[in-house]
């Protein structure tokens, strides 16, 4: 009961620590709400839309004007302008201009009624990887479509049906089904481990920082003797308005993205919020371990700087972890954010049974020892170190 | 001349305090340093190669296997198992052991021989849009070349040519240009360059900023800046951040791209009457910014998740032409974007003077109202020292 009052006591005293202080307003509620509100409607779109691309059009006859125009109302690319020759289409990429442009040399239209098999090329600025590849697959629909129109019409001459020429065309056909997100909505794919992301980078900072601001203002052995020296009493007390005003801002996150935006959710709404609880106790406990290691304000907030940083490309969700090289791999373990991405693509994402997350979860979990390891270490660096300029 | 003796007297006293300062040494030297390293190892592979993926094959015959061989074969894709059929198959994807799913249907042989078009059904994980465009491009290409096969056995005593125009009446090619492999690291890290140039020089001008304003709360008077003006002192302190980034950004833009063989094709003309006003534009970013800074670290706390939300706003991920009006305009505010923009079509696409000019033109108009900004700060911040 004692130690529930001392609890109490000091939740109290954080609570007026982070109410007379902007800094914690500003990270706690507005930078995540920033972030949250800032990616969901950058990415509105899903798909962008109508990416700028220019056509060299040597040829200029009324079937490749025809073809430019089929290309033009494709739902990713929009034709732009027309360019002189490639020197100037190919400027106008280093200028920003357009991501691609599509080349018909002279004499196409002639060569291909006359089957002697002409050349169209197409080109895109790839250092933008998405939407270059977006404008690419356009272009190489309009270039089989072009082939394939041409090849139609041969055959329906001779009497074919439309079936028999797509089997004389096309004998084998792919067809891609992408599970759960089938009109690769970008929003889907990146912000489902940005937001989340956002709020585990915000939460290691802003724990290190309450802790040992303690430290810097000379205050951390009044808040111990709260205790009476009891630290895992006086961690708890001071972390409980910080896990209070998190939950409320990992719910609203998990709202905004499957009630507001109606991202797939095909696990139900539990194991998400499980996996949010997860992730941001995580970084609270991961955050408290780093203290543990660095006795200062400054070092502490550093690490968590760049581990908090680095949580986002080593997670995986851009650029897949089976292509990191092996060392990495194996550190991508020991992050949070990494498990978080992967419970969300068993559960939000493809709606698999909880068993298939249990590594992930397990981890997380086990995250939440870490700081056990350094309770001690942390009492005597708050009880008798000093901060120094 | 005693105003030069001034700027050079803050300039010695700073650019030692810098350099001594371990909080500020880790932003100002280390960072940079390591972390354009870090990202070009783990980006190093520059695609996701052999994508493992599982195959359903209803038909098992010759032409079925001979698909499910050629896509094992290509660089993209490894089939790593064989299912009798989906549930077997989705066991491996939920497992995560594969990404993909190629089934092929039972009808796909009787199809081929009775001149029907027959289809292969693809599936893919969609946590990463890498195994999609792998598993997608490799089938492509594995039906793209049996069709060939395919067609020329029903065309007997064809040509070469004859075959190939009858595959493709209109032939095509595409060329992926600047980033010629369309790699990951290569799109990625010269953004990332740029945007640590602007990030660890925020924090580290931040975190001197919040000590110096600590002490004159105090009462501490800082005895280097006594009797200076406070254009002397702005001077005198943007000549060091000035002085140690223009080195990190010649290591960037120099070293790094030569150490992990990313595209440099930039002409050294350009690419210093750009990299000057962007260094320059984010010193004098960093003392503006750096003027609400109260304390040594709650700077960096307040400015950390920024680096997030600015890789995005700089329209190299998402496609600039369609970043939302409002984005656009907030995204001018920052250095950065310029920056990441004009970088990636100097070094990466070549181009010229002419081609980024508009970003050169942003980034001065930026370095003078930050300037002016960076002054009201100064002359806020020193004007009581001036009379100590």
């Amino acid at each position: 009961m004692h130690q529930i009052k001392q609890i109490l006591a000091i939740a109290r005293r954080e609570q007026k620590r982070l109410l007379s202080r902007p800094i914690y307003l500003f990270c706690m509620v507005l930078a995540p709400i920033f972030g949250f509100v800032l990616f969901t409607t950058l990415m509105r779109e899903g798909l962008p839309c109508d990416l700028p691309a220019g056509v060299v059009d040597e040829d200029n006859t009324s079937i490749t004007r025809e073809l430019m125009r089929n290309l033009d109302a494709f739902q990713q690319t929009e034709l732009v302008k027309y360019y002189s020759d490639v020197a100037e289409a190919r400027n106008a990429m280093q200028k920003g201009e357009i991501y691609g442009f599509f080349y018909i040399p002279e004499g196409t239209t002639e060569q291909a009624l006359a089957s002697k098999q002409p050349k169209v090329s197409f080109y895109s600025a790839a250092s933008y990887m998405i939407p270059a590849s977006l404008v690419y697959r356009d272009m190489r629909m309009m270039s089989e479509l072009a082939s394939g129109s041409i090849m139609r019409s041969t055959l329906y001459a001779k009497g074919y049906t439309e079936d028999q020429a797509m089997a004389v065309i096309q004998p084998i056909k792919c067809e891609m089904h992408a599970i759960a997100n089938p009109r690769l909505n970008y929003s889907v794919y990146l912000c489902n481990t940005l937001l989340p992301g956002l709020i585990m980078l915000l939460i290691m900072q802003v724990t290190i920082y309450a802790i040992y601001v303690e430290l810097k203002e000379s205050t951390a052995s009044k808040w111990l003797g709260m205790a009476d020296n009891d630290i895992v009493v006086a961690l708890t007390g001071k972390l409980l308005p910080h896990a209070a005003i998190w939950t409320v801002m990992g719910i609203l996150c998990l709202m905004w993205l499957y009630g507001y935006w109606h991202f797939p959710l095909n696990s139900g709404i539990w194991p998400m919020v499980l996996n949010m609880f997860l992730l941001m106790a995580a970084a609270m406990a991961f955050a408290v371990f780093l203290c543990g290691l660095v006795p200062s304000l400054r070092w502490g907030l550093s690490l968590a700087t760049l581990w908090g940083v680095l949580s986002f490309p080593i997670s995986g969700f851009s650029f897949p972890q089976m292509a990191f090289p092996d060392p990495l791999k194996a550190l991508s373990y020991f992050f949070p954010l990494r498990h978080y991405f992967l419970i969300y693509v068993d559960q939000a994402l493809n709606g698999r049974p909880l068993v298939y997350s249990w590594q992930s979860l397990a981890m997380q979990v086990g995250f939440l020892i870490l700081p056990l390891l350094v309770l001690r270490r942390l009492k005597t660096f708050l009880l008798e170190y000093r901060y120094t300029h | 001349m005693k105003w030069l003796r001034n700027i050079i007297d803050v300039w010695f006293y700073d650019i030692k305090n810098a350099l001594l300062d371990e909080g500020a040494l880790v932003f100002f030297i280390i960072v940079p340093l390591l972390y354009p390293l870090l990202y070009a190892y783990l980006y190093g592979n520059e695609k996701a190669f052999d994508v493992p993926a599982v195959a359903v094959d209803c038909c098992n015959s010759y032409n079925s296997r001979e698909f499910l061989r050629m896509a094992d074969g290509t660089p993209d894709i490894r089939i790593v198992a064989h299912c009798a059929d989906m549930q077997e198959a989705l066991e491996h994807i939920n497992r995560k052991e594969a990404y993909g799913l190629i089934y092929i249907p039972k009808e796909f042989d009787r199809d081929l021989m009775s001149l029907q078009q027959t289809t292969v059904e693809l599936y893919c994980d969609m946590s990463g849009l890498l195994y999609y465009k792998a598993i997608l491009s490799g089938c492509t290409d594995v039906s793209l070349q049996m069709n060939k096969t395919i067609k020329a056995s029903r065309m007997p005593g064809a040509t070469d040519e004859q075959i190939s125009a009858a595959q493709y009446p209109i032939e095509y090619e595409y060329v992926p240009m600047f980033n010629t492999q369309s790699g990951f690291a290569t799109y990625m890290i010269p953004a990332i360059l740029m945007l640590i140039i602007q990030q660890t020089m925020l924090f580290g001008v931040g975190m001197i900023a919040g000590e110096e304003r600590e002490k004159i709360r105090k009462g501490i008077a800082e005895p280097h800046l006594i009797g200076k003006k406070p254009h002397e002192i702005l001077i005198g302190k943007a000549c060091v951040y000035f002085a140690i980034y223009i080195i990190i950004a010649a290591y960037m833009v120099c070293i790094v791209p030569q150490m992990f063989h990313l595209i440099h094709i930039w002409d050294w003309r350009t690419m210093l009457a750009f990299m000057f006003p962007y260094v320059l534009s984010c010193v004098f970013f960093c003392i503006t910014i750096a003027g609400m800074s109260h304390d040594r670290e709650a700077f960096i706390i307040t400015f950390v998740f920024m680096s997030i939300p600015l890789t995005f706003l700089s329209g190299i991920s998402w496609p600039g032409s369609n970043i939302p009006h409002f984005w656009k305009v907030f995204s001018w505010i920052m250095p950065s974007t310029l920056g990441i923009n004009g970088y990636v079509r100097i070094s990466e696409m070549g181009a010229h003077l002419a081609d980024v000019m508009p970003e050169i033109i942003g980034l001065w108009i930026q370095t003078g109202v930050y300037f002016i900004m960076a002054y009201t700060v100064y002359r806020k911040t020193y004007s009581k020292q001036l009379f100590v």
